[in-house]
């Protein structure tokens, strides 16, 4: 019993940290029809960045602010450098992107090198919760991650560039006609997706490890997240990433990874064959 | 548009010459092991032709062959090492066990299309990949199965075996030319047709009769041949299995491979597959961190030519042949103005 609570809370907050992902995909998926292969590597360079932080400054804090302020000054980069001439073309983006993956990548190795390392939470302990000790440094992260999503979903439905976001996935056409900046909109898209990749990547750094390969199996996973949710759909999309991991962290307590892994997939292919609208019903266009 | 053919032609029939000529040629310019770059060249082409046949010919992106590649390999693996196959069962069954894949995925894969295709031919090859991974008794796991290879031919006490390099060479050139043939019937039969009639435009062809479900699920079948014959050959050559070469990055790169060097084109997987694994081999004596360069080259041709390099070629002839004509295109254009009250 305890370990299925443990493993659990595990999955749940983990599925925190992944709809923080999954959302970035989802909406640069919704506005610019890229399907992003390196969105999982957007992640891994949070991480990593996040261990460079530590080891410039000496301490952890830093990494929350300046991570993402990178990852979002180096997605606006990548947008105007390789996504934009490709105009999306889903075809080519997948070529794009994965070239820009195996780039992050091997970029990561020569600076960061190959073997994986390990980071010390900045907060140390546990705490009693529903009769087991947690660490408490994961309750931080939950914390942070729903702080994260709120933030990004107010921001989209109550400011102007988020309502600008809104509008220009609805109807691109017509978003262009009543004069938003499409361009600088999908600059703005690119850039905070990155962002919130890099910000998973900070938060979830000193729970799994960090490594030049850490993005690879993230991203079948995220992609299950805005498939399940419903494409286009992001509250469900960030729902989906959350039930998805709960369910693995709920299977590992009685068999291992892997077969939590494979149930998952086979309910993936079950909600593509049957409702490829995705799980949840009402799906906002 | 004739002289360009005509140059192909001629380009092709030296092409076809030199490949003859490789297990001969090579070794005595450069060195040994280029012949087997080459033979793994020929192999891979194979697997980015299948993504190609969905992609190029009937508009399914997928990004699961490497399932299929994997079962080919596996099919020879497993026949041989735990069954105690001979050569042609094992390479028999390789492609029966992919084939018989693909139609079992198909049947629910090709209901669906465009990304919701990609997405679910990845999410089925990662649960078969799960699946080797964890079957580690059968599949070996990550590490895979070694197996020893049985003899191809033998003839009153004469063994032909792919021991031999020169043999291996010319055996895999002849089956991937084969299969390549066997493509080129199939896009200028009326099959193909149907399938180009299908990637431009679905509802019309099933307005027009076609039987636009059965007809992707054909295609989605030959192209888990096609992937199925190359994995097989690859066990074969490399005399082993691994589910490692079933995870989606294997697809990744097929579909890199074939969109670089032109979907659509008979050819154009061998040209991306040819660039993209030469340079790996060239870059990667030199210099640890070649996968840099294959990053930094795939987003350069996506963005130079989104037409993959088969179509830079074709677009840089039409703009040549369009200079030399005697018939300037534009005449009409002055008149027409001109008629205008």
């Amino acid at each position: 019993m305890d370990t299925l609570l443990l493993l659990a809370l595990n999955g749940l907050i983990w599925g925190l940290i992944i709809a923080l992902i999954a959302l970035g995909l989802s909406i640069i998926f919704g506005l610019l029809d890229i399907i992003n292969i390196a969105h999982g590597d957007f992640f891994m360079v949070g991480t990593v960045l996040a261990w460079f932080c530590l080891e410039t400054t000496g301490n952890y804090w830093v990494g929350f602010i300046v991570v993402p302020l990178i990852g979002f000054i180096l997605g606006a980069l990548i947008q105007r450098v390789v996504i934009q001439p490709i105009r999306g073309v889903a075809a080519l983006s997948i070529v794009a992107t994965f070239g820009l993956s195996l780039i992050l990548q091997e970029s990561v190795r020569i600076t960061f090198g190959p073997t994986p390392r390990r980071i010390l939470p900045p907060i140390h302990g546990t705490i009693p919760l529903f009769g087991i000790e947690y660490d408490i440094y994961r309750i931080f992260a939950a914390g942070l991650s729903i702080a994260a999503l709120a933030a990004f979903f107010l921001f989209l439905q109550y400011t102007k560039l988020g309502t600008w976001m809104r509008a220009v996935r609805h109807d691109r056409e017509t978003a262009i006609a009543m004069g938003i900046p499409a361009q600088r909109i999908f600059i703005l898209t690119f850039a905070i997706g990155f962002a919130l990749a890099a910000f998973g990547g900070v938060v979830a750094a000193p729970i799994t490890t960090v490594d030049f390969r850490g993005g690879v199996d993230l991203l079948p996973f995220c992609f299950m997240a805005v498939i399940i949710g419903g494409l286009g759909n992001l509250p469900g999309t960030a729902a989906a990433a959350i039930l998805l991991a709960l369910l693995e962290g709920i299977i590992q307590s009685f068999a291992d990874p892997t077969i939590a892994r494979i149930s998952s997939l086979v309910l993936m292919s079950a909600v593509l064959m049957f409702r490829p609208q995705g799980l949840f019903k009402g799906y906002a266009k | 548009m004739t002289r360009r053919i005509a140059i192909e032609r001629s380009l092709m029939i030296v092409f076809a010459a030199l490949l003859l000529a490789v297990p001969w040629i090579v070794p005595a310019l450069t060195n040994k092991f280029w012949v087997s770059v080459i033979t793994e060249i020929l192999i891979w082409s194979l697997f980015a032709a299948s993504i190609n046949l969905l992609f190029g010919y009937v508009g399914l992106l997928s990004f699961g062959q490497a399932l299929y590649f994997g079962f080919g390999m596996y099919g020879v693996g497993i026949g041989i090492d735990h069954l105690g196959l001979s050569f042609w069962p094992a390479f028999g069954m390789g492609i029966m066990a992919a084939m018989a894949m693909a139609l079992l995925s198909g049947i629910f894969a090709v209901r669906l299309t465009w990304h919701y295709f990609a997405i679910i031919t990845v999410v089925f090859s990662l649960i078969f990949y799960f699946i080797a991974v964890r079957l580690k008794p059968l599949t070996g796991g990550d590490d895979g199965i070694n197996f020893s290879l049985p003899p191809t031919f033998s003839f009153n006490g004469t063994q032909w075996s792919l021991t031999n390099q020169t043999f291996q060479y010319l055996f895999i050139l002849a089956v991937v030319s084969f299969c390549f043939y066997l493509m080129h019937l199939v896009i200028r039969s009326p099959l193909g047709k149907a399938f180009m009639a299908i990637r431009d435009n679905d509802i019309r062809a099933s307005l027009i009769g076609l039987n636009v479900y059965r007809l992707r699920l054909v295609a989605f079948v030959m192209a888990g041949f096609l992937a199925g014959v190359s994995g097989a050959l690859f066990a074969f050559f490399g005399r082993y299995a691994s589910a490692s070469y079933m995870f989606y990055h294997v697809s990744g790169e097929g579909v890199v491979w074939a969109i670089v060097g032109g979907a659509g084109t008979l050819l154009g997987p061998i040209v991306g597959t040819s660039l993209f694994i030469v340079i790996r081999e060239v870059v990667s004596t030199h210099w640890e961190h070649h996968s840099l360069i294959v990053g930094v080259m795939a987003i350069l041709v996506v963005i130079l030519a989104p037409k993959g390099l088969i179509g830079l070629w074709r677009e840089w002839f039409a703009h040549f042949e369009v200079r030399d004509s005697e018939v300037p295109a534009q005449t009409k254009l002055p008149t027409e103005l001109m008629s205008e009250p």
